[in-house]
């Protein structure tokens, strides 16, 4: 690792003022770290930013919530109004990483979470994420791992957030301080798809800080469910995930939304499949259905096909959990 | 009177020291002054290096020197097989030339005076390579043209016999009424320790004192006078504690010369930690295997041919074969058999032995196949292997020094509830899920070696038992203690146990299973001799109530001297007699090896793995519920570890049913998930109720408690039983490891 | 794709040059110019090459099993190597230096945290405790009683932390059953796969706590 300047920040102003091109916020910490130890990040300056007063989980006057962007994983998680409206969030989030990491991960940190991609995370590979222009060693090499949602002929890295597929179902809005002040940008469209630029993650310009995240209320008798799916029962990346939310209107969905995690090169929400749902009985045939439409666009590569039929089955089944729940 | 230590459960005399961290592993001796080795790594599996450019490294701050080819100092080659007291991990020495032969090997060291300085400037050598294309698969290597045979070598995890036949196999498998012909392939695992291998190298003049994580201190002392070109006594190896090693740690890798050579040229002591990235590569592996079974039996269930022809990885730079053929030519009652096996060369590391070398890789193909030609013959897996019993040893016609395999079998499907299991696939149901039983037989081979013990009775009342042996976390050092404790009738508590220190009596490498047997008698003898010696210091000693008796009459109790009629309880404490004698301590010291008689018999354990699987078909899930172990191990010293031990093999018998696959880029020969977070073993919710049954028959040919060794054979079978079980559940028949969720979906 | 060719391998021998273990990326950020004028300073550092190894260190004050340490330290050392290699306190473990073991967990403030992913320049301030002050002196922790009691572990090495994250544990909201336990002691990876008697030692530690 290289040397860096270090710098603690006590206020929102202060560390926007500290960012720039060749500084880094550190939070938690666990994605920067490491990455920093494999040379893979090398900020010159260390912005901290633990200090800053966004620690917070506080209900919005439309019923949603207003989490700070300190809050950590574990105490988002465990949060009573999480865990009893948000039910969705709390899975996501307890279904990543270990207890001692989700203490340090915060929820802006865990938005900007960076891929598994083993090519990534190896100087001594081709990868445009991190050296753009140098070619994507993943695409014939090892690729069990990566996406098949998003992805282009640079890259075909996925991003490896729980929270932030769960964030994407719930329709959450990233609040970003920078250089020129406040804006609010919906989760949905945070996120950029790899394309040409695939370092270009999201929208985020150099120096932008994420203060908040809020999530709206759901409607009432709103159901949701996260689930999973890995080779180990804990403490791994997902092969497949699906945070469904859904209201059951007598026999029929309303008010559906569907996002895919562990598939897609950024959390993955399916408006496709929303529509499909959307008024539809329901049952295991129209979750099926639902399904095959949200993976219609899959490009599976040599290791990854099984991720095609994994991804529909799990977002089959969590539907049904979630429309069982009573 | 107190009882007898031996097969309670006891609490590991040195726990406490681990449960408040004050164990001192390899790199965690207080040395002053010294300073750090950090390792730059070959990005390429095949080739040479052009050039290395140090110039920009060396200008860094804290750098002291940078190691390489170049500028290296002259290191010999380890004597490995051409004597019998050393081998090495690898026996190139460190940056001995310009060749690559695997991904990963060291190409330089850089040293400093910090860690993150090293670092730093290590990622800052700039090397040139001429690259070729790397061999990482089996389909990639070069069959070998001949087979040679090889001396067959009893330590348990030496080389192996390379061919064996009895009978006419191919014959008999041609005219057998039903036939099994299926491949087998177990891919490459890294053990893995948790701690990383490290060295920390203290010069002392012309003397070396070597830090080291490793379960061979002799071994690795042994090594290092050859590869340092040093005398024995210049060499000295210290490793009280290890954070495991599976094998990985059994012998001596080029980190601990680099270390060395490192050290003598800043003159401070140098500090090498293998970081998990080169765990992958430059401290073994289990080499891939890939087994061509066949089986032939007849229609009521009688094996008629038993054919395996496999095929095993192994690098360019040592010659490496761990032994398939022998659980083929010995487990099951068969009059035809063939096997041979094939070493192919890779651009790896070297293999080397992992928990149950050769046995547990060929059990996966050998107790799959019997479950499948079970499965042909409609007969009952455990009834079986019951009608093939090998009432003794078929390899070469001894008897079982104790067999009671077919009680494993027994009491396992008893207690595991077995007569219950519908063996229509897919019939079983626990709720939404669908379960799957499994079993198979576990092996693995008894053996003792060479051992010196000293037992020392002190003057202050505690008696001190020492060897240069070590302890990986089996509980050695509580073996010592419950052993002599048994001897003396002294409490556990007041033994104080010293190994791992090649100063020490010289004592056996952990490895094998053979540790514990290996040391018992001489432990043994040892205590007895310090017991005499205290006995006539009570009959010598002026003053002594015992003063002049004859020898005959006394008796050494309860840690007490007193007339043989007596009750122990009128004797005299050892530690006045010694006090009385003006003695600091009284010696027992004892060298012991294989007996005679054990030669005679084929020394082996068995047992039986029964498992339960909970499949979730819609979502491709399979989980291991529910685990029964039954063990025929000879007499368990010590209940608490044992136990321990076989749940721990088969928490890694889990990862490597489901999880454990090293995997190769075939472009770099780069094992791409070379960390702990893609390369995936076990976690704790991985692991259901594991229930472990000792059979407890004494194996009296072994040593006088009966004991017999059980570090590896828990894992021999696991996998197998776990691909029974899922196939039962799913119908889908995996014959390649791990069980992934693509290959049951597959199915 | 030329540069891709480049950086894979392909038959035959092909003339290629590494930077060792560093991508393109990483020099240009190393020659970046640092920023100016930066405000907010609470906590400030810049290259002191004053010192005699050459290193950029500055003064780092850590609170340790209520013990006050003042280091001087580089702002790249992590909070495991600075318990390890400047303080000695060799009880927590390195695993992995990645995140990804659970060998390195200690408690900041009463939470367990990976030490291996935090530098320790930001735990000025924090109070850290180590296996090394889990105990009250001699007396055992209830968790390490228990571990001892129920053979926890084996070579003892992730043990540090697997009390941590037990000590941690318990005030932590973790279900009743075994099946919670395993869960919540998943971030804790231990080779020897003592499992089955870290769960039973978690379970004791509770009821006795």
């Amino acid at each position: 690792m290289q040397t860096f300047h270090y710098k603690k920040s006590t206020n929102v102003e202060g560390a926007v003022a500290s960012g720039g091109p060749h500084a880094s916020f550190i939070a938690g910490g666990t994605t920067l770290v490491d990455l920093m130890k494999l040379n893979v990040m090398r900020p010159a300056m260390l912005v901290d930013i633990n200090a800053l007063p966004l620690d917070k989980i506080e209900r919005t006057p439309d019923g949603g919530l207003r989490i700070g962007a300190m809050v950590r994983n574990s105490d988002l998680a465990h949060d009573a109004t999480v865990e009893k409206e948000f039910p969705v969030l709390s899975q996501a989030l307890l279904s990543g990483a270990s207890p001692q990491l989700r203490n340090m991960a915060t929820t802006g940190g865990n938005l900007l979470q960076r891929t598994r991609c083993y090519y990534f995370r190896d100087t001594a590979y081709a990868c445009n994420k991190r050296a753009p222009g140098s070619g994507c060693a993943a695409m014939d090499g090892y690729n069990r791992i990566h996406a098949i949602l998003g992805t282009s002929e640079h890259c075909i890295a996925t991003h490896p957030s729980d929270m932030a597929v769960a964030m994407m179902a719930l329709e959450a809005v990233v609040h970003i301080r920078g250089a020129k002040g406040e804006r609010a940008v919906p989760l949905n469209e945070f996120y950029r798809l790899p394309g040409n630029t695939p370092q270009i993650e999201n929208v985020l310009e150099p120096g932008d800080l994420i203060t908040h995240v809020t999530i709206p209320a759901l409607p009432e008798g709103a159901r949701s469910h996260y689930l999973k799916r890995r080779d180990r029962a804990s403490y791994e990346f997902a092969l497949a995930s699906a945070a469904v939310i859904t209201q059951v209107q007598g026999r029929n969905l309303q008010h559906v939304r569907v996002a895919l995690g562990g598939v897609g090169t950024m959390p993955w929400r399916s408006k496709e499949a929303e529509q499909a749902l959307d008024g539809k009985p329901a049952n295991e045939e129209s979750f099926r259905e639902a399904a095959e439409v949200a993976l219609r666009g899959a490009k599976p590569l040599h290791d990854n096909a099984f991720k095609v039929e994994l991804a529909k089955r799990t977002l089959v089944r969590a539907l049904k959990v979630a429309t069982q729940a009573a | 009177m107190s009882s007898s230590p031996i097969g309670q459960p006891v609490t590991r005399i040195d726990g406490k020291l681990k449960v408040t961290g004050r164990a001192t592993y390899a790199v965690e001796h207080a040395i002053p002054n010294f300073v750090y080795g950090v390792a730059v790594s070959s990005t390429i599996g095949s080739g040479r290096i052009k050039t290395i450019s140090t110039a920009e490294a060396e200008k860094m701050p804290g750098v002291l020197a940078i190691l390489h080819h170049g500028n290296i100092e002259k290191l010999y080659h380890p004597a490995g097989a051409l004597e019998e007291t050393s081998r090495p991990g690898e026996s190139r020495p460190p940056f001995e030339d310009d060749i690559i032969y695997y991904y990963g090997q060291y190409v330089a060291l850089v040293v400093a005076e910090t860690f993150e300085q090293a670092q730093d400037a290590a990622a800052h050598v700039r090397v040139e390579y001429a690259a070729k294309k790397p061999i990482v698969r089996l389909d990639d290597a070069e069959q070998p043209p001949k087979i040679e045979r090889h001396e067959k070598d009893d330590n348990g995890f030496d080389e192996a016999d390379i061919t064996y036949t009895r009978g006419t196999a191919d014959d008999a498998y041609e005219q057998a009424e039903v036939k099994l012909d299926a491949t087998y392939v177990t891919p490459i695992e890294t053990h893995n320790p948790m701690e990383m291998h490290g060295t920390v190298a203290v010069w002392n003049g012309n003397k070396i004192t070597l830090y080291e994580s490793t379960q061979g201190v002799v071994n690795h002392r042994n090594v290092a006078t050859q590869v340092l070109g040093l005398p024995a006594e210049s060499v000295e190896v210290i490793s009280p504690f290890i954070g495991s090693g599976f094998g990985s740690k059994l012998f001596p890798w080029p980190h601990s010369w680099m270390a060395a050579i490192a050290a003598r040229k800043v003159k401070r002591p140098v500090k090498v930690s293998v970081p998990r990235q080169l765990m992958f590569t430059c401290v073994g592996h289990r080499p891939t295997c890939e087994q061509h079974i066949r089986l032939g039996a007849s229609k009521d269930g009688k094996l008629t041919a038993f054919m395996n022809d496999v095929r095993q990885s192994r690098s360019f730079i040592d010659e490496y074969t761990e032994d398939c053929v022998d659980p083929t030519s010995m487990l099951y009652s068969c009059p035809n058999v063939a096997a041979v096996q094939w070493p192919m060369k890779m651009n790896t590391g070297n293999p080397t032995p992992m928990r149950g070398p050769g046995r547990v890789p060929a059990l996966f193909g050998i107790e799959s196949a019997m479950d499948e030609m079970a499965e042909k013959l409609g007969i009952d897996p455990v009834q079986f292997r019951l009608l093939n019993y090998a009432e003794k040893d078929e390899s070469d016609g001894k008897a079982w020094s104790s067999k009671h395999l077919r009680d494993a079998y027994q009491e396992g499907a008893k207690r595991f509830g077995w007569e219950q299991r519908n063996p229509k696939v897919g019939s079983m149901r626990k709720g939404e899920e669908i379960l799957g039983w499994g079993m198979a037989t576990m092996t693995w081979p008894a053996h003792q070696r060479d051992a010196e013990v000293r037992v020392r009775f002190l003057a202050d009342g505690t008696v001190r038992a020492s060897c240069a042996t070590q302890d990986i976390g089996t509980g050695t050092y509580t073996v010592f203690a419950e052993v002599v404790a048994d001897k003396t009738g002294i409490p556990v508590q007041k033994i104080d146990v010293k190994l791992g220190d090649s100063a020490l009596p010289p004592g056996p490498t952990s490895g094998g299973s053979s540790a514990t047997t290996t040391v018992i008698p001489a432990i043994v003898q040892a205590t007895e001799k310090a017991m005499a010696a205290v006995v006539k210091a009570a009959a010598k000693t002026p003053g002594s109530p015992f003063e002049k008796a004859d020898l005959k009459t006394l008796k050494f109790s309860q840690g007490r001297v007193h007339r043989a009629n007596d009750e122990a309880s009128s004797g005299i404490p050892f530690e006045q007699i010694l006090q009385k004698a003006k003695l600091a301590g009284l010696d027992g010291h004892a060298k012991t090896n294989t007996t005679e008689d054990q030669k005679k018999y084929s020394t082996h354990s068995f047992g039986a793995h029964f498992c339960e699987v909970s499949y979730d078909p819609e979502i491709v899930r399979l989980r291991v519920t529910r685990w029964l172990a039954v063990v025929d191990g000879g007499r368990m010293i010590n209940l608490k570890t044992a136990r321990n031990q076989i749940q721990g093999a088969v928490t890694m018998g889990i990862g490597m049913g489901l999880l454990e696959e090293t995997v190769y880029d075939t472009r770099t020969g780069h094992p791409i998930n070379n960390n702990y977070a893609d390369y995936l073993v076990s976690v704790n919710t991985d692991v259901p109720p594991v229930e472990v049954v000792f059979l407890d028959y004494p194996d009296k040919i072994m040593n006088e408690y009966g004991a017999r060794g059980i570090g590896e054979i828990g894992l021999s079978g696991c996998a197998s039983a776990i691909a029974s079980a899922a196939y039962h559940a799913t119908g889908v028949r995996v014959r390649e490891l791990p069980i992934r969720m693509e290959k049951l979906m597959k199915g | 794709m030329k540069k891709k060719e480049d950086a894979l391998d392909t038959d035959g021998l092909t003339r290629r040059s590494f930077l060792s273990k560093l991508g393109a990326t990483g020099i240009a950020a190393t020659a970046a110019p640092l920023l100016a004028g930066v405000v907010d300073a609470q906590v400030e550092t810049s290259p002191s090459p004053a010192k005699p190894t050459g290193a950029h260190v500055v003064p780092v004050t850590l609170r340790v099993n209520g013990q006050e340490h003042r280091l001087q330290l580089e702002p790249r050392v992590t909070l495991l190597d600075a318990l390890r290699e400047n303080l000695h306190l060799f009880g927590t473990k390195k695993g992995c230096d990645h995140g990804q073991c659970g060998a390195c967990t200690v408690h900041v403030n009463g939470r367990r945290v990976n030490s291996c992913l935090s530098f320790a320049i930001m735990h000025e301030g924090d109070e850290v405790t180590t296996i090394e002050g889990l105990s009250n002196g001699e007396e055992l922790h209830p968790v390490q009683a228990a571990f001892l009691e129920h053979d926890g572990f084996q070579c003892g090495y992730c043990t540090s932390g697997q009390m941590m994250s037990a000590a941690a544990l318990l005030k932590e909201p973790c279900g009743e059953d075994d099946d919670s336990v395993r869960e919540c002691m998943s971030g804790n990876i231990c080779r020897c796969g003592a499992y089955p008697n870290i769960v039973a030692a978690v379970q004791q530690a509770r009821k006795r706590a």
